[in-house]
């Protein structure tokens, strides 16, 4: 359906999903166009800023080299195994801690203390603790996201409109039917989004832990290349999280989208 | 037998209060015979609302005891069940498995008689073409009914209805109430109606009871069919007799803002 340009420029105005994409493409590729013409010019110096052509090249290498597929792999592999524990973990803690105060009063303090502590600063502690393996990585990844994960599952819980639970209450619900068949079902469209965005932040941890501490995944590739200032390949690893990061997000918003239909209202 | 159809929910001096604050502070005394449709007519805050949760087991009494059929009243159960003005149904259920929900903890009722009853109550509020639909697709008015025909699905009793179409159009509001009181007939159910709209509460109730500002306490107790009859229809609306007795509420209620 086309849309005349002053309702899409219009304050808080209407777009339309083709001309959503059809704008963020066009962007993209003029932020990169710009970048490219000032390398040709020679005012971005390529040991420093390569161009996007170089970067595109030096990936394109790499690939064949076999670095990115595999260590890609191994990253997401790691981001997948850490969140699904946290996800695991945070989502029965969260439910509980809405649920029951006192639950909520015992682990409240602890959870908001540990998570303000810098995810950064517990890497000594944690190879300390768990060697230089798998461990260490997957243990980083849990520590960056369960907490916080923890206290977003409470919200969500807590959000749910407390009509919802008395309906249930006086059709004769015991608790945990409530927790099931309403509290869970209502919160769960604002969790899943909860759980996407949390996902972006692991790519931050899985990152550092994997220069400290690692042989493989991308963030060893892109340490490795800036070992030897190939400042073009550092580029190309991180274009690469970039792209699964933007991948598995619009992923789950589709999902999303269809999962929760029926949210959309007409009017 | 008498006694117990007479005497069918009974509030037993009931107070409430939140803390320090009192809600209800004179003990309320009321005694609902079956099949009467009560409305609680009050300005907002009064404690009304509190009284009919109470009734419904959502709230507790600081003293005295609320009874239905003898019986006190202690947790919520189906017997009683809610219709909120607002999140009075579920969105991510449709319209059919709404209604069905009333029924999902009733274990004693067949899966046949469950169908059979969700259809007859979707019938009932006129939704059957909506069946498969969810509610934010429909009218705000559609998911009222919605909730009605959920309650009267899951076998409930009496009806504790808050304010259910507060957030209607008049048109829509209107309409809404001729079907409510037409269920209501053909159902054979009590209600406990909360508003502060005097002509909602008149066309509706059997009986009013008119609350004064919080601490709650009643101020009439006025029997609406002894003087308009039991039939409500929307040319009931433009009588002298009905026009007559909402002047009347609306001047008591006046007064009594004078007063305080």
């Amino acid at each position: 359906m086309k849309r005349p340009l002053p309702e899409a420029f219009a304050f808080r105005g209407s777009i339309s999903r083709r001309a959503n994409v059809l704008v963020g493409l066009g962007a993209s590729f003029a932020v990169l166009l710009i970048w490219q013409i000032s390398s040709w010019k020679g005012w971005l110096d390529p040991a420093f800023l390569p161009s996007p052509v170089e970067i595109a090249q030096s990936l394109w290498t790499m690939v064949l080299e076999g670095q990115i597929v595999g260590n890609a792999l191994v990253s997401i592999g790691r981001i997948l195994a850490a969140f699904a524990l946290s996800a695991v973990m945070a989502i029965p803690i969260g439910l509980l801690m809405s649920s029951y105060r006192p639950v909520n009063a015992a682990l409240e303090p602890m959870v908001d203390f540990i998570r303000y502590l810098p995810t950064p600063a517990l890497v000594p502690i944690s190879i300390i603790w768990f060697g230089v393996g798998e461990e260490t990585k997957i243990f980083l990844l849990w520590l960056g996201t369960f907490f916080q994960l923890v206290l977003l599952v409470v919200d969500d819980a807590n959000r749910v409109p407390n009509e919802y639970i008395e309906i249930a209450r006086t059709l004769g619900a015991r608790p945990f039917q409530i927790l099931l068949d309403i509290a869970w079902r209502a919160m769960l469209p604002n969790l899943v989004d909860n759980l996407r965005i949390t996902l972006g932040w692991c790519w931050t941890y899985l990152i550092i832990a994997e220069i400290v501490a690692s042989d493989s995944g991308l963030g060893f590739v892109i340490w490795n290349a800036r070992r030897y200032m190939q400042t073009d390949r550092v580029m190309a690893g991180v274009f690469v999280i970039g792209l699964i990061g933007l991948a598995s997000d619009q992923l789950i918003r589709a999902l999303h989208r269809r999962v929760f239909g029926y949210l959309k209202s007409t009017d | 037998m008498n006694v117990r159809t007479t005497e069918y929910l009974v509030f037993d001096g009931v107070t409430k209060r939140f803390g320090g604050l009192p809600v209800v502070d004179t003990p309320f005394h009321l005694t609902v015979p079956r099949n009467q449709f009560v409305v609680f007519l009050g300005p907002s805050g009064c404690g009304k609302t509190t009284l009919m949760r109470m009734s419904g087991g959502l709230d507790t009494p600081s003293s005295g005891e609320i009874r239905l059929e003898g019986e006190p009243v202690g947790k919520p159960d189906q017997r009683r069940g809610m219709v909120f003005q607002s999140y009075s149904s579920f969105p991510w259920l449709t319209v059919s498995q709404n209604v069905a929900f009333g029924m999902r903890y009733r274990p004693d009722l067949s899966k046949h008689e469950k169908h059979r009853r969700a259809d007859h109550y979707l019938r009932l509020v006129g939704l059957q073409e909506f069946a498969d639909t969810y509610p934010n697709r429909i009218s705000g008015g559609m998911r009222q009914r919605v909730a009605i025909a959920r309650t009267l699905a899951a076998g409930s009793e009496v009806l504790l209805m808050d304010e259910p179409f507060g957030a209607l159009d008049a048109q829509r509001r209107e309409q809404l109430q001729v079907e409510l009181r037409r269920i209501q007939s053909e159902e054979s159910r009590t209600v406990i109606f909360v508003t502060h709209d005097v002509e909602e509460a008149v066309f509706l109730a059997d009986r009013i009871i008119m609350f004064s500002r919080r601490p709650a306490r009643i101020i009439e107790d006025i029997d609406v069919t002894a003087q308009l009859g039991a039939a409500r229809t929307l040319a009931l609306r433009d009588s002298e007799t009905f026009f007559r007795m909402k002047t009347r509420i609306i001047q008591t209620v006046r007064e009594m803002e004078v007063n305080t």
